[in-house]
């Protein structure tokens, strides 16, 4: 709560200025029926035409006056509110912007994006309905009590009895409507999800023949939810039916004691319109917070997922310290390094010691499991070791600035991903000053150069994920991107699965040409990929289990053996 | 997905969803639907006239009331007396009053409880009657729909429904009810007053009319606004690792700073036309109601109006001024909710899988597992026959392996293989019994089957593996997790077995998924296995375990494996090369090679 509403104290004074004007229009709503009433007072006791003429303009300036400040009010509120969510979307995603990949999946990246879109906008929302509809019923029941009140007495008392029966009755049915739309809500997930599962997954239901579960299970998920919803229909009609009755008790109780009134002088005949009025005003405010307060417990969840997010400390916390001057040829070192998920029973990895050198070239092999892709993700701090340490050039990456260790490694992911926009922005996406050369040699290096060939050339139009081009050829294109790079240390992260044999050989072969400085890491599923490198890392269940060249690996580790037979079986 | 519930369907910016096709006929068969909830609906629309009847008498009424206490009080007075309500002047006549009031509020309270399940019954009703019809639904309905578009017509569609009947169609009827009455007893009252009321109200119309089409402009430019921040936000999540390893953090967030700029502008411009439509109205109603009182203040001074009938008049220019406003959003909404009911309707009309035959064929028991495909014919559609004469035969126990291209139509095997698709012709056999003359949950009950996409559903891991032997003790499920290389991880995950998948979390990966299909179809002990490139994502040794896992599982079973990696195939009894849908070549590795076609190829490429 404390955070969000730090979000609203740039707009102090914005907010007290619609406190104002909805303070002035709500008045301006009960003065149109009390001047209604002063006309008709006027009228009946045979005053002129002209005291009649001029109360009509007061009621014109009045209605004039307070429509203005509405729609004033309506925009000051609009702009207030989305100001207010793009504060939040912005600070959100920056914060996010820190989060380590642990982090990350805490809230798991489809949570995230909904709560930066779906969840600041119901906040964004919901802030608007509460300033405009909210807001204004307090206001509107004390003037409305004090109008009456400044009528008659009798009425005064009236008029506060029955707003006090509405809010009452409205405030207690929304605490049961609260939880059973939270309820609804849940019961709404549930039967998305069970649809989608029926729908994506018909040929394995089908297979299984669970036909009739299935439909069981979508009968039940409806089921729940179809009573939640009549449920809180029903509530929404007990709240209706009331404020109908009491406004319709109301209505007779002003007619009754104000006809007494009426009848001792003490009260005008007009009075009884202007009463009548005040109580359906107040009524007709209270039924419309009453809408805007149901979804405030959604709001709630939304609020507390966005601060949950907000106050989230990152697990990463930058260095200050610099790298060592690099003269050795060691890049990187694990030095008994391990590493375990917070939420893990066993180490995902144990007890790993290499290092990468200049112009050599390090690959690590390995089962599903194994623990391989985790070692690139340890070296950019994607995590961070639980044991041992990693140094670049003799320093602890821990002590680093982030951007300084990232800046040294030029990382290839898994998952090929490309960033809506042209070719030549995602080849410059690492560095913005390459030129034309640079980004070509790298496309060439990478055989990405069907690029080229494109009627687009480098300007060709990438859509979101780089979705246009087949799974090969992204994953080229997110090779050449990280070519264009300068970095000391290139890491490949199981980037070469989505290649065809061919075109895996002829890129490896490039790479060896073109990298001669830096070191190569590359992590990978076949044994083709990694024959030449100069040493390699067969990983199994996070422990290493055996190091070095091809054949040395054939003579002396067994699960090594296993993997290249399996893979060159009936090659020769 | 479960949170990601799409809230912006603002069902006005698509025409399309206004669209009806039939009206009449999706009414009727509407009413059919309703079936045992007629004598509700008919009580509600009873209730309905008569508490309008009721809403438009007490006005009326109360407008005597009140001259009535106020002649007596004048009299009085010019008799130099005070006046008190006593039961023949005023108490009766209020008495009255109230009971008017009170009967009308029972009507409102009849009709307003009657309706609370009528509309969420009838849409339960509808689902389930969706839902059943899904799983008569053939393969290509599947194949051919978005699950995104199907699954809103079963929430969303419904939900529009149950709200335009929930309260959509009461407030519509009262409200007609209401503003003719109403209009009907101003005119009664007076003219002049009542044509000054309809003359204002007729300018909110025309302005409602014009901002509409501001309104909805407003609302194109803010969604445009969203899909951009959606999109922008989307790639940047999905890409956090590249923009981290990247060091573009800075650029990123200056990107996502003015999408969310951009948004904020177009929503508060439109937040600011939603919100300003009301007070517009309610501001020119009261440049109305200025009038009427100072005309109306003349009537009275001039004695043609009571003090009574001036009150009443004023309640009923409450009562008719904003439904007349809202009317066409009622009707609107109303009509797309037909729209929405006739969109369900054609999904429930959707052709269904022919019926299994009335004296089916028994699979033999035990199963052998031969499988003979006999100058099979198939296309997807009659005019695009992809498969024009395929015969081969799988013996019991052999590997069968599907090679070939993405889209040459390995998947299209399976559909046959399963009856997903039925052929165009030629005969599929089991154990030498044509698959056709099946039931199609006996032929199934043969197959067990592992696909590329690792389908799992909301539940336990333990649930998920038991999904075809729901009756599958603790020790049979950790027995097919350890035969699929799934136990080591399942075991450290923090809830082991009962950690709960749900399909937007990235607690497990794509391997371990699939490691989990295939212990699912270990546990139900099949005689024939189809594996669609299920080992894709699984690295080749865990690959190379499965297999040796199967091959001991497998004895005198067979299995047909589509799959990229050579490495499986090299063992196959016989090997399918596809290509265009069709096979183009047959053989066993050493075949295939020595005939140096697609496949050899293919092979050779491996250590170049």
């Amino acid at each position: 709560m404390k955070t969000i509403l730090s979000f609203l104290k740039p707009y102090r004074k914005r907010l007290l200025f619609i406190s104002l004007i909805m303070i002035a229009d709500v008045g301006g709503s009960l003065l149109v029926p009390t001047i209604t009433a002063n006309m008709i007072n006027l009228a009946v006791s045979q005053a002129d035409l002209s005291d009649i003429l001029v109360q009509g303009i007061w009621m014109l300036g009045i209605a004039l006056l307070s429509g203005g400040l509405t729609l004033l009010g309506s925009w000051l509120c609009a702009r207030l509110s989305a100001d207010f969510g793009r504060d939040l979307r912005v600070a959100l995603y920056d914060k996010t912007l820190s989060f380590s990949t642990t982090d990350f999946e805490t809230f798991g990246t489809a949570s995230i994006i909904t709560r930066t879109l779906n969840d600041i906008n119901v906040l964004q929302q919901s802030l608007m309905n509460v300033l405009q509809l909210v807001l204004p019923v307090p206001v509107m029941c004390a003037l409305g009590i004090f109008f009456s009140f400044s009528i008659h007495r009798d009425m005064g008392f009236l008029i506060l009895g029955a707003t006090f029966l509405v809010l009452a009755a409205a405030l207690l049915i929304i605490r049961k409507a609260a939880r059973i739309f939270e309820l609804l809500q849940s019961f709404l997930d549930r039967m998305n999800v069970v649809l989608r599962e029926n729908l994506t997954g018909v040929r394995v239901i089908r297979a299984f023949r669970k036909e009739t579960h299935e439909i069981k299970r979508m009968r039940k998920s409806f089921e729940d939810y179809a009573i939640s919803a009549i449920q809180a229909n029903r509530l929404f009609a007990g709240l209706d039916c009331l404020a109908t009755v009491v406004i319709n008790l109301t209505i007779v109780a002003i007619l009754y004691l104000g006809g007494n009134q009426i009848g001792t002088g003490s009260m005008k005949v007009g009075d009884i319109t202007a009463v009548t009025e005040y109580a359906i005003w107040i009524l007709f405010y209270v039924m419309m917070a009453q809408m805007v307060i149901l979804l405030v417990p959604r709001a709630m969840t939304c609020m507390r997922r966005i601060c949950a997010v907000l106050n989230h400390t990152p697990e990463i916390k930058d260095g200050t310290g610099q790298s060592g001057s690099g003269a050795g040829p060691e890049i990187f070192r694990f030095d008994h390094v391990s590493f375990r998920f917070a939420d893990a029973d066993e180490n995902t990895l144990s007890d790993l010691s290499f290092s990468c050198e200049k112009g050599k070239t390090t690959a690590i092999i390995g089962g599903t499991g194994s623990g391989k892709s985790t070692i690139a993700k340890l070296l950019l701090r994607f995590h961070d070791v639980t044991a041992g340490q990693i140094t670049l050039k003799g320093t602890d990456i821990r002590s680093l600035p982030q951007s300084e260790l990232r800046s040294a490694i030029s990382y290839i992911p898994q998952r090929a991903w490309l960033f809506s926009g042209t070719i030549e922005e995602n080849l410059r996406y690492g560095n913005p000053d390459a030129t034309r050369e640079d980004l070509i040699r790298a496309l060439k290096t990478a055989q990405a150069d069907f690029v080229l060939d494109l009627p687009g050339g480098l300007k060709s139009h990438v859509s979101q994920g780089g979705t246009n081009f087949s799974g090969g050829q992204r994953q080229r294109l997110s090779i050449a991107r990280s070519l264009v790079k300068p970095a000391d240390l290139y890491v490949f992260d199981d980037s070469f699965s989505a290649l065809d044999f061919q075109t895996d050989a002829a890129l490896r072969h490039a790479l060896q040409e073109e990298i001669t400085e830096a070191g190569l890491l590359i992590i990978a599923q076949r044994i083709s990929t990694i024959l030449h490198a100069d040493q390699i890392l067969v990983l199994n269940e996070g422990q290493i289990a055996g190091i070095g060249r091809h054949e040395e690996l054939m003579e002396t580790c067994p699960i090594y053996r296993d993997i290249a037979h399996s893979q060159m079986k009936g090659g020769n | 997905m479960s949170e990601n519930q799409n809230q912006e369907t603002t069902g006005f910016l698509e025409e399309e969803a206004l669209k009806i096709r039939d009206a009449r006929s999706t009414l009727l068969r509407f009413f059919r639907s309703i079936g045992r909830q007629k004598v509700r609906l008919l009580i509600v629309l009873l209730s309905v006239a008569c508490y309008t009847a009721f809403n438009i008498a007490a006005p009326l009424y109360s407008a005597r009331v009140v001259d009535l206490i106020w002649n007596r009080v004048q009299e009085m007075w010019n008799k130099g007396q005070s006046f008190h309500i006593t039961w023949e002047y005023g108490g009766r006549q209020i008495f009255l009053l109230l009971l008017l009031y009170g009967t009308g509020a029972l009507f409102y309270v009849l009709q307003n409880f009657l309706m609370a399940s009528f509309a969420e019954r009838l849409s339960l009703q509808l689902r389930s009657e969706v839902g059943e019809k899904l799983q008569r639904l053939p393969l290509s309905f599947f194949d051919g729909h978005q699950p995104g578009q199907v699954m809103s017509h079963i929430t969303n569609d419904l939900d529009k429904m149950s709200e335009a009947l929930q309260t959509g169609m009461i407030r519509f009827f009262v409200a007609v009810g209401t503003v003719i009455g109403s209009i009907v007893m101003m005119f009664r009252f007076s003219v002049t007053l009542t044509l000054v009321f309809l003359f204002f109200t007729g300018i909110t119309l025309l302005l409602t009319r014009k901002l509409s089409h501001y309104t909805l402009q407003t609302a194109i430019r803010r969604q445009e606004a969203v899909g951009a921040l959606n999109g922008l936000v989307e790639e940047s999540y999905t890409g956090r690792a590249v923009i981290q390893a990247f060091q573009q953090e800075k650029e990123s967030l200056k990107k996502v700073t003015d999408a969310a700029n951009d948004l904020a502008k177009a929503s508060r411009d439109a937040d600011f036309l939603i919100s300003a439509i009301n007070p517009g109205i309610r501001m020119i109603n009261r440049f109305g109601m200025v009038v009427i009182t100072v005309l109306g203040g003349g009537m009275l001074l001039r004695g043609t109006m009571t003090p009574g009938v001036f009150q009443a008049f004023f309640q009923y220019i409450n009562q008719a001024g904003e439904p007349i406003t809202e009317l066409s959003y009622m009707l609107n909404s109303m009509q797309s909710a037909l729209a929405s009911v006739e969109r369900v309707y054609t999904l429930l009309d959707e052709e269904e899988i022919s019926s299994d035959p009335a004296d089916p064929a028994l699979p033999s028991d035990p199963v052998r597992g031969s499988v003979c495909f006999s100058h099979v014919r198939f296309g997807y559609t009659p005019e695009r026959i992809l498969m024009q004469d395929v015969s081969f035969e799988a013996r019991p126990g052999q590997k069968i392996a599907i090679v070939g291209s993405t889209g040459a139509g390995k998947t299209t095997l399976v559909n046959l293989l399963m009856r997903f698709y039925e052929t165009d012709g030629g005969q599929i056999l089991l154990d030498g019994q044509d698959t056709g003359s099946m039931t199609r949950a006996d032929l199934r009950g043969a197959f067990g089957m592992v696909l590329q996409d690792a389908w799992l559903f909301e539940g336990t891991i333990a649930e998920n593996i038991a999904y075809g032997r729901p009756d599958a003790s603790r020790e049979e499920i950790i027995a097919a997790a350890k035969a699929a290389r799934a136990d080591f991880f399942i075991r450290t995950l923090p809830h082991g077995y009962e950690t709960v998948l749900s399909n937007d979390a990235d607690n497990i990966s794509i391997g371990q998924r699939q490691l989990l299909t295939i212990a699912r179809v270990f546990l139900c002990d099949p005689k024939i296995l189809i594996l669609d490139e299920a080992t894709s994502s699984v690295d080749t040794r865990t690959e190379l375990e499965i297999g040796s896992a199967m091959q001991a599982l497998m004895q005198g079973r067979t299995s047909f494996v589509i799959a990229h990696r050579l490495s499986t195939i090299v063992d196959a009894d016989l090997i399918l090369v596809m290509q265009h849908g069709t096979i183009i070549e047959t053989g066993n590795h050493r075949e295939l090679l020595n005939a140096g076609g697609a496949y050899a190829r293919l092979y050779n490429s491996q250590f170049a």
